[in-house]
């Protein structure tokens, strides 16, 4: 067994050594990746923070109306994540989203107090602009946020009146509602504004230029195995006292060392270079080694149905490049339709970012990296076995 | 056979057998090799010489038969029995990217090397090969001659009880060549029993104690030069230089009674006779009756050449 695992360990190193005096290998695992965080950040970097410019049209001027322009909208000016300004008509208020002036507007209908009061429907208008999807999104889930506690606080009124056997009268259901409204979103809000929270668009693209990049690192191992074949090096390694499994062992091991090698650089670089905010360092080396496994297996899989190393580079590249797209390396996934999401979660890049997602809320903890690192690892041992099983071929006896 | 006790044997093959599909490549094939001792397997391209390498180091299945080094048996599955065994391949094995002492280094520590020991096994092996001056170079700047002396220096890095040689000196220039042979007589000498593998006739005669004549997978014969040369018996060889259709003439000397076996090569007609001197106006008169003229006549000893046409009718260098 320690002879099995000396061996991989020479194979590995020299592999390693191979790779870094071949410039291309550090050219896809550290430069490529960090060049192209620093411009995507760069290019998008006055997007890095999530503020929004709201108006609002209260048309109604009544209790419940007003609580939701001062306590609930106006409370995304106080955790500064948005400006609201107030417009006197409706169209007043689109007009200013038409001309980019704000990213969506509020409009609040006339009768909209009296109509809840009445334990009737109402209905808060929202228009955004063309370019403004997230703050668009984000003023819908506010106003729905509202209009959920509201229909709440009415069933209750409601089960307690019929309860009692008489009906509260309008102004007193009035209040309640009212009271219960301008309680409620205040810490509703604050959850939302916390879900909403996301990478820095320097972490952001750092981390995805990172998973991109790291299938790239991570089948070096494996693609030179079929190199080593065509040279008659794996031949001659066979014929010496080894087991072919060290040989396999040996070459996944490069690529994990390799991988390890391009992570460390990139979140060490785009920290300092371009202030990315990885998280907690327990944490992203959770995710890391967990996402340089799943790299691993499924480069291994895709090589598995290779049958020369430049099929198995060429279609390596092909699978990181589709996982990447759908994975959300070129798209801010917090931008991306639901149903991208969705499919990014089949994705080891989509796992991978949403672990340092993870790692971004109020007071995160490198525990809560854990149900993506655990997806991952479940992904990567996957796509290992089945590949490894499908690879023995490459070194066993004809 | 001299009454003298036999060095022991290191390399024993029994009955070895391996088929591709239809073809057989290796039939029954077997032989020994003792300590010190350095046997050839003598064979035009295709004979079944590298299949037969292949299966002594484990690489490849047999279908049948019995590999042992040392007693200890050989198969795909063995691990440390292969540590007596070194192997250089017909195809250059070298990292092209690593210098000539970073390749021994690796192969080295594979097999168990460390240290003072593997510093001097590389520096000596370099020495044997003439490229101590050269160790620090990547080999890719290497010329074919000295990637071929690299690929031998790794096989005897580790000083292997066996050494397996498959055809070394495929497009090497005289001068490589002929370093690379001085390299292999002189591990003979030290004691290493070695398999060496070639279709050149020349090779085989300078370096190897006994020959085995393989054939289209078959061993057709086995012994000393001398013991395989006797089995042209009292033949002669005749070497006839001629012009003119020298197909038609092989063709009527060859229908000749007592002519063994013949071929052109080179503008000659080489054949295998009973009796040159009485037979030497035969063969005169039907080249001349087949359209050619002889403008000249060799009578010469046999050799290797000379028993492999002998054996299976077609020169060596023809068959490769």
């Amino acid at each position: 067994m320690l002879t099995d695992l000396r061996v991989a360990v020479l194979i590995a190193a020299k592999d390693l050594r191979q790779r870094l005096r071949d410039r291309s290998a550090i050219l896809v695992s550290i430069v490529a990746p960090l060049g192209l965080a620093i411009i995507f950040s760069g290019l998008l970097g006055n997007t890095t923070a999530f503020h929004a410019r709201y108006v609002v049209a209260n048309l109604d001027g009544g209790q419940l109306a007003t609580v939701l322009r001062k306590d609930v909208i106006g409370a995304l000016v106080t955790v500064k994540v948005a400006d609201v300004t107030d417009a006197a008509t409706r169209d007043e208020a689109i007009a200013l989203v038409t001309d980019g002036k704000a990213d969506a507007a509020f409009v609040i209908p006339a009768g909209f107090t009296a109509a809840i009061n009445a334990g009737q429907g109402a209905t808060i208008e929202i228009a955004g602009a063309r370019n403004a999807t997230l703050e668009t999104e984000v003023a819908r889930a506010v106003a729905q946020r509202f209009g959920d506690g509201v229909v709440s606080v009415q069933l209750a009124v409601a089960t307690a009146a019929h309860l009692k056997g008489a009906p509260l009268d309008g102004p007193a259901t009035g209040a309640i509602v009212t009271a219960a409204a301008a309680a409620t979103p205040a810490v509703n809000l604050t959850d939302d504004v916390a879900r909403l929270r996301q990478l820095s668009m320097a972490t952001y693209f750092s981390a995805s230029m990172a998973i991109l990049f790291l299938f790239f690192s991570a089948q070096i191992g494996i693609v030179s195995l079929f190199d080593e074949r065509r040279a008659g090096t794996l031949a001659r390694i066979l014929a010496g006292p080894i087991r072919p499994w060290s040989v396999l062992f040996g070459k996944l091991l490069a690529g994990f060392a390799m991988g390890v090698v391009s992570i460390t650089v990139l979140v060490t670089a785009t920290t300092l270079a371009i202030g990315a905010d990885w998280g907690p360092p327990l944490g992203v080396a959770l995710i890391g080694v967990t996402a340089i496994i799943a790299a691993i297996g499924i480069s291994t899989l895709v090589a598995s149905f290779a049958k020369t190393g430049e099929s198995a580079g060429a279609a390596g590249s092909a699978v990181a490049i589709t996982l990447g797209v759908l994975g959300g390396s070129f798209t801010v996934s917090s931008q991306s339709p639901d149903s991208m999401a969705t499919i990014a979660l089949f994705t080891p890049h989509g796992w991978f970012l949403r672990g340092l997602g993870e790692l971004h809320g109020a007071g995160a903890t490198a525990a809560d990296a854990l149900p993506a690192a655990g997806v991952l690892l479940a992904m990567g041992l996957a796509t290992l076995a089945l590949g490894l099983v499908r690879t023995r071929k490459l070194v066993t006896a004809r | 056979m001299t009454g003298e006790p036999q060095a022991p044997v290191v390399l024993s093959v029994r009955g070895l057998r391996k088929r591709y599909g239809d073809l057989e490549a290796v039939k029954d094939v077997s032989f020994d090799i003792r300590e010190g001792e350095t046997y050839g397997l003598l064979g035009p391209n295709g004979a079944g010489k590298s299949t037969t390498i292949s299966i002594v180091c484990g690489l490849l299945r047999r279908d049948a038969g019995e590999v042992t080094v040392d007693g200890k048996p050989i198969d795909t599955g063995a691990v440390a029995a292969k540590a007596g065994i070194g192997v250089v391949p017909q195809d250059l094995a070298i990292y092209p990217d690593l210098s000539a002492r970073e390749n021994l280094t690796f192969f080295g520590r594979l097999y168990g090397l460390g240290g003072a020991r593997l510093k001097s096994r590389i520096d000596t092996c370099l020495e044997l090969v003439g490229l101590a001056d050269r160790a620090n170079e990547r080999t890719d700047h290497f010329s074919g001659g000295m990637q071929r002396r690299l690929n031998i220096a790794i096989g005897m890095l580790h000083e292997p009880r066996l050494l397996l040689l498959d055809e070394p000196t495929v497009g090497v220039d005289p001068q490589s060549r002929n370093a690379i042979l001085e390299s292999i007589a002189a591990l003979g000498r030290e004691g290493m029993a070695v398999l060496y593998t070639t279709h050149y006739m020349e090779e085989a005669e300078r370096l190897c104690d006994r020959v085995g004549i393989i054939d289209a997978g078959e061993i057709r014969a086995e012994g000393t030069r001398r013991e395989l040369v006797a089995l042209v018996g009292q033949r002669d060889e005749v070497r006839l230089t001629a012009t003119g259709d020298l197909g038609a003439a092989t063709k009527a000397v060859g229908a000749l009674p007592g002519v063994g076996g013949a071929v052109v090569r080179d503008g000659v007609l080489e054949l295998v006779v009973d009796d040159a001197r009485g037979m030497l106006p035969r063969l005169l008169d039907a080249v001349d009756k087949a359209g050619a003229t002889v403008r000249g006549v060799d009578v010469v000893q046999p050799d290797l050449e000379a028993v492999f046409l002998h054996l299976t009718g077609r020169a060596l260098r023809d068959a490769s």
